[in-house]
């Protein structure tokens, strides 16, 4: 009986987000659509908003759908709801990961799709450990929220993320092997690459994982 | 239902004795007759929009005073006694007179000028009646 | 199931700078309790306790027979609560938020929320942001009344409403009396509210519960007596009384427990009774929690 309780909070947060939701993957899509001319500029512009699109949904969700929840005394709301402070938090976890994952997921299979049709297929890794990284920054970012509900702490997490894209695109590329990979014909998964994708999964299932955790640790709700 | 009793906050005397005269004065000027059945403690709570605790005092207070009957299982009666109304007119005047003569005692006035004071007041009060018709 | 709709027993909480300490109270089915309390009294913190909120240090806590905070998704399906620090959502409109609390609770009531939207004043189609705080208020209250919840919570039902808006919220809470199978807590800074429509009042100060007890007894204890005593005659604090304020001959006399036997008593002592007057929950309030601060009778 209580998990339609949580099911309608989930939707409840997908309904209060679709505008969010909705303009990020139009943006991404666009984005996608950009690489399609295949002439530099647009590729470019559309690498940067594809980016931006995935990277500004990562941090705007946990900010609207976890801090602002406390912020603006929706709380109290909620848990006059039948449901136990735990599973409160279960809906906020899924709606959170659940609302920023699947047009993640659209759009980094998209964008496979793209430059599996039309791109040296040597991209592919690249692409992959960059939207996966995304995926990574934002899973900190959310259980950063969650854990916290601190607007500072959720603001520190993203000001960390973000910075750390800039610095882990560099070092990426600054392999050798890979930057002469980029524009081969073939998908190359070298150790290294795999060892960063290894790294990404890991961080998200720990994310979660400590989110969970540290969550049901707690005791007083307000 | 009945829901013209009016409980004033200006009023300083506690709700339940506000409750007891309002029925008062309904048995006195006769829209509720002998016998007639009134509405449950909860039902006057809800319609005045008071605490049950209170309609259920002043109910209390009343059928001590011989005004209405409650029975169990059957609700709450006007009393059976035809001349409740009159009664209830009779007791009010005695109020006031005690109260006018509580007055004089501690204001000093004698009991022969407490009789013309209340002589003077009848004559002036209805003079004005008849005027006002 | 048993007669009580809250039983809290010896419920302790500690904050850094305040501590709740040792609340008990029950409240019986098809009654109403009111919780009054100076500001920072703990009345808020008490009822977050009592609805799972915040978990207690200590003691035992039963809404509707259910443990609390273990059992509170069970039991919050039959208990409606509303805070005055309680949002909705700025961006939806009072029509959405119906229809949310709508797909939640089976015993949602369609008609007389629509009634209900009449009497307040309300209409679906508006947004909450575009709302007064009095009709947020009582968009809150629709959201809780509208499913005619066993128990009722409310903390500061009708603060900061307007006397008409107050009105309203009192008559249909007296109206939820009429099932007596159902039953309401609400803490207030309204006394004459909580004179009106309570069944028994709880009073609490400095996180401990002062008195708690049937409000008309209460009230029946508490009197204010109006003394003139002889010249150079200091009045004696009889049993009973725990204050009395003297200028020169006149004194004011304030009994929390009232025998009717206290005037002539005062007169036997050669004082003069000029009026013996009840007092209203607000006298008692301030009188109860000076004498509380002060622990002082004269």
């Amino acid at each position: 009986m209580n998990e339609s309780v949580i099911w309608r909070l989930i939707l409840k947060d997908v309904r209060l987000h679709r505008f969010q939701i909705i303009l990020s993957s139009a943006v991404g899509a666009g984005a996608l659509a950009l690489f399609q001319t295949k002439r530099e500029v647009p590729l470019v512009l559309g690498a940067t908003w594809f980016s931006v699109a995935l990277i500004v949904l990562g941090c705007m969700m946990p900010i609207s759908n976890v801090v602002n929840e406390r912020k603006n005394h929706h709380v109290a709301f909620l848990m006059s709801l039948p449901i136990s402070a735990r599973q409160y938090a279960m809906t906020k976890i899924a709606s959170t990961f659940g609302m920023f994952f699947v047009p993640w997921a659209l759009l980094a299979g998209g964008a496979l799709l793209v430059i599996g049709a039309g791109f040296p297929h040597g991209a592919i890794p690249i692409s992959t450990i960059i939207t996966g990284l995304i995926l990574t920054g934002f899973c900190v970012v959310a259980g950063t929220a969650v854990v916290s509900e601190s607007e500072a702490w959720t603001t520190v997490a993203i000001v960390l993320c973000n910075s750390s894209y800039g610095i882990a695109w560099y070092l990426i590329i600054r392999v050798p092997e890979t930057a002469r990979q980029v524009g081969g014909s073939v998908a190359v998964w070298s150790p290294r690459l795999l060892t960063i994708l290894g790294a990404e999964c890991a961080v998200v299932i720990l994310c979660l994982g400590l989110t969970l955790y540290l969550q049901s640790r707690k005791r007083d709700f307000i | 239902m009945d829901s013209a009793f009016v409980i004033s906050q200006a009023d300083k005397r506690p709700i339940y004795l506000q409750i007891m005269e309002q029925i008062r004065q309904r048995v006195a000027v006769g829209d509720w007759v002998a016998e007639q059945a009134i509405p449950s403690i909860r039902q006057l709570a809800v319609d005045i929009g008071v605490s049950v605790i209170t309609v259920k005092r002043a109910y209390l207070e009343l059928e001590r005073e011989g005004i209405i009957v409650t029975h169990q299982g059957k609700g709450s009666f006007v009393s059976p006694d035809s001349e409740v109304g009159t009664r209830i007119r009779e007791e009010e005047l005695a109020r006031h007179l005690d109260q006018a003569a509580r007055s004089a005692a501690l204001l000093g006035i004698s009991q022969k000028d407490l009789e013309k004071r209340i002589r003077e007041s009848y004559e002036r009060v209805t003079d004005a009646e008849k005027e006002s018709v | 199931m048993n007669d009580y709709a809250i039983e809290l027993d010896g419920v302790c909480k500690s904050y850094r700078f305040f501590d709740l300490d040792n609340i008990s109270l029950q409240l019986a089915r098809g009654t109403i309790m009111g919780l009054i309390g100076p500001n920072g009294a703990g009345k808020s913190t008490t009822i977050r306790i009592l609805m799972g909120l915040v978990r207690q240090d200590r003691g035992e806590i039963r809404a509707l027979g259910r443990r609390m905070p273990e059992e509170q998704a069970s039991a919050k399906r039959d208990i409606g609560f509303a805070s005055d620090d309680m949002r909705l959502y700025d961006g939806m409109t009072v029509g959405w938020h119906m229809n949310f609390m709508k797909s939640i609770y089976q015993s949602w009531d369609g008609d007389y929320a629509q009634l209900l939207l009449k009497r307040f004043g309300l209409r679906a189609e508006q947004k909450i942001k575009g709302l007064s705080h009095g009709q947020r208020v009582k968009a809150t209250l629709l959201l809780v009344l509208a499913r005619r919840p066993k128990l009722l919570v409310l903390d500061e039902p009708t603060t900061g409403l307007d006397p008409v808006a107050r009105h309203e919220i009192l008559y249909e809470l007296t109206g939820v009396m009429a099932d007596e199978g159902r039953s309401i807590l609400f803490s207030s800074q309204n006394t004459q509210d909580v004179e009106q429509i309570s069944d028994r009042i709880t009073f609490i100060d400095r996180g401990r519960i002062i008195d708690s007890m049937d409000k008309e007894a209460y009230l029946e204890r508490w009197r204010r007596l109006r003394l003139e005593a002889p010249a150079g005659v200091a009045l004696p604090a009889l049993p009973g009384v725990i204050g009395i304020r003297q200028t020169g001959r006149l004194a004011v006399v304030i009994a929390n427990e009232f025998a009717p036997e206290l005037p002539s008593a005062y007169e036997s002592s050669g004082a003069r009774v000029h009026a013996v007057e009840n007092m209203t929950l607000e006298e008692i309030f301030v009188a109860n929690v000076e004498r509380s601060r002060e622990g002082v009778t004269v």
